[in-house]
């Protein structure tokens, strides 16, 4: 005789699950971080293309996109204040509103990265200057874009595993910085403090987008297994 | 051994209180391993240990096989939908089942390692060491006083003692202060939630060890619920609490443990044109875990309200 625990029925008498509304409702708020990320990621984008080309225009458009980034964030915020007052979430469905809540911070946190990247644009010229400093800044944008976009796969796709690889870090980018601070310290000429001063803006802000997306994997990896380990790995 | 007064001891195994006197004469029992997950041991802090046990209304099995421990000093919390079989086990607990004429139990429920439905066991002793407040306040239709003094008087209390008494439960149970000026007055004129906490005074006047609360606050404003809830914090280290509640936040909020039941269906019985549902009990663990992330898928759908 086959038993059917009640849990695993739709509870509703019109065979709809059980506060429809409010699962619907934290859907939404996958999908919208989603979207937050997507933007995230088209302005890391732009970041990059102005770093290669030093294109003011694309610049504009990237500070015109983050004050969207920022207006999401704070919409986001408030959409997670009101369902932890309205619907008292637990579990997974808490994990799921607190964990929105410290990953749009560190979308918009990795938005304004790239902003300061992008507004390098005019003196895009300067980080050119030395052909092993560019490459370093240009392998280094790779890397902390190719680690978001990973951070954004985990997300997306609720993947552990992938979460658990962003987590891990990246060495390369420690490694790749460490190069850059020692091929500044080697600039000569007459242009040499203001490209070390660029250069540096623009190394430091693309190594902390890399760590912010690291943060995000600890975060992910504590959304989807609700081990708090993962909140310590996400303050180291 | 442990040291735990209250634990068996004794070549005839009797219970005893703190005072060590002898309250059930029962043969030697049995102790196993039991299912909580926990860094002590079940054995030193258990006062209840449900072993496989079943309850059977005639024919019709309400409960099936739930194996839990109830541990001393700390809050118990049964959370499920409605007709899960929480009450029916919270009721197995002090015996009020045996006041069902069809009423049936399988598997044991240990008593600090007795088995409580032995037939040498004293029901009427165990409903007094195991109170119960129900899910509506049931005052007497007497004095606020004689309503506290009522199971002192019964059990033997010397009249000299009674003040004391009175004044001891109505102060335990946050009460004292709102009445004192008026012990004589009826207690069918206090508040709702005045008189829940007259109920909780009275079912402590007798000194219970274990104190049973079926929904005690189904009935009250969120003011008094609060009250209730802030009651059992102060009352539970000296007494051991078990509450069925329907509002998962009170779970959250006061238990240290929860027990999550469900309803199986039998599909075979339905089939048949009879709807056979029988409470299972699904997962048993730290309040903490069962609010954060609960082993059981089933758990977790029911907590965040996907189903219930």
């Amino acid at each position: 005789m086959a038993d059917r625990p009640s849990g695993e029925a739709a509870d509703n008498a019109d065979g709809t699950p059980a506060r429809a509304t409010y699962q619907a409702e934290l859907e939404q708020l996958r999908l919208q971080v989603e979207l937050m990320g997507v933007r995230v990621d088209q302005n890391l984008e732009r970041m990059r293309s102005v770093l290669h080309h030093g294109d003011v225009g694309e610049a504009g458009l990237a500070i015109e996109a983050d004050d969207e980034i920022d207006a999401m964030q704070v919409s986001l915020t408030e959409r997670c204040y009101d369902l932890l007052a309205r619907e008292q979430p637990v579990a997974s469905d808490l994990r799921l509103i607190v964990s929105v809540v410290r990953i749009t911070a560190e979308l918009e946190r990795i938005g304004d990265l790239a902003l300061r990247v992008a507004k390098l644009a005019p003196d895009q010229g300067l980080l050119t200057r030395s052909r092993e400093v560019f490459d370093l800044l240009a392998a280094l944008a790779d890397l902390a874009l190719e680690h978001y976009r990973l951070a954004l796969r985990a997300f997306a796709g609720q993947s552990t595993e992938l979460a658990e690889e962003v987590s891990a870090g990246s060495p390369e980018v420690s490694l790749l910085t460490d190069r850059l601070v020692g091929e500044v310290h080697r600039l000569q000429g007459e242009d040499a403090v203001s490209v070390a001063m660029k250069a540096m803006t623009a190394g430091q802000a693309l190594s902390r987008i890399d760590d912010h997306a690291t943060i995000l994997g600890a975060r992910l990896r504590y959304l989807f297994t609700g081990d708090p380990d993962h909140l310590a790995a996400e303050v180291r | 051994m442990s040291s735990d007064p209250t634990t068996v001891t004794g070549t005839e195994s009797n219970v005893s209180d703190e005072d060590g006197e002898s309250l059930i004469r029962v043969p030697e029992p049995e102790v196993r391993a039991t299912t909580v997950t926990d860094e002590s041991t079940d054995e030193q802090h258990a006062v209840f240990d449900l072993q496989n046990l079943s309850v059977y209304y005639g024919p019709f099995r309400a409960v099936r096989n739930v194996d839990m421990v109830v541990r001393r000093h700390e809050i118990t919390a049964f959370i499920g939908p409605s007709g899960c079989g929480k009450t029916t086990v919270l009721r197995c607990l002090n015996r009020m089942n045996d006041l069902v004429p069809s009423a049936r139990v399988e598997g044991k429920i240990l008593h600090h390692g007795v088995d409580l439905y032995d037939p040498a066991v004293d029901a009427v002793e165990v409903r007094r060491r195991i109170g119960m407040v129900f899910q509506k306040p049931n005052p007497f239709p007497k004095s606020i006083y004689d309503n506290i003094a009522f199971g002192p008087r019964i059990g033997g209390a010397p009249k000299s003692d009674m003040d004391d008494i009175v004044e001891k439960s109505l102060r335990q149970a946050a009460l004292w202060d709102e009445v004192k000026d008026r012990l004589d007055a009826s207690a069918m004129g206090l508040s709702g939630g005045q008189q829940q906490r007259l109920c909780i005074a009275r079912a402590v006047a007798v000194e219970p060890e274990v104190v049973l609360m079926d929904e005690p606050c189904s009935a009250l404003d969120p003011i008094a619920t609060s009250r209730i809830e802030d009651l059992m914090q102060e009352i539970k280290d000296q007494y051991t609490i078990v509450i069925v509640t329907h509002n998962m936040q009170q779970a959250a909020r006061v238990s240290d443990r929860t027990a999550f039941f469900i309803t199986e269906v039998s599909e075979a019985a339905q089939g048949q044109g009879g709807d056979q549902r029988t409470g299972l009990l699904v997962e048993y663990d730290t309040t903490e875990t069962i609010f954060s992330n609960p082993a059981d898928e089933r758990t977790e759908n029911y907590i965040t309200g996907r189903f219930g």
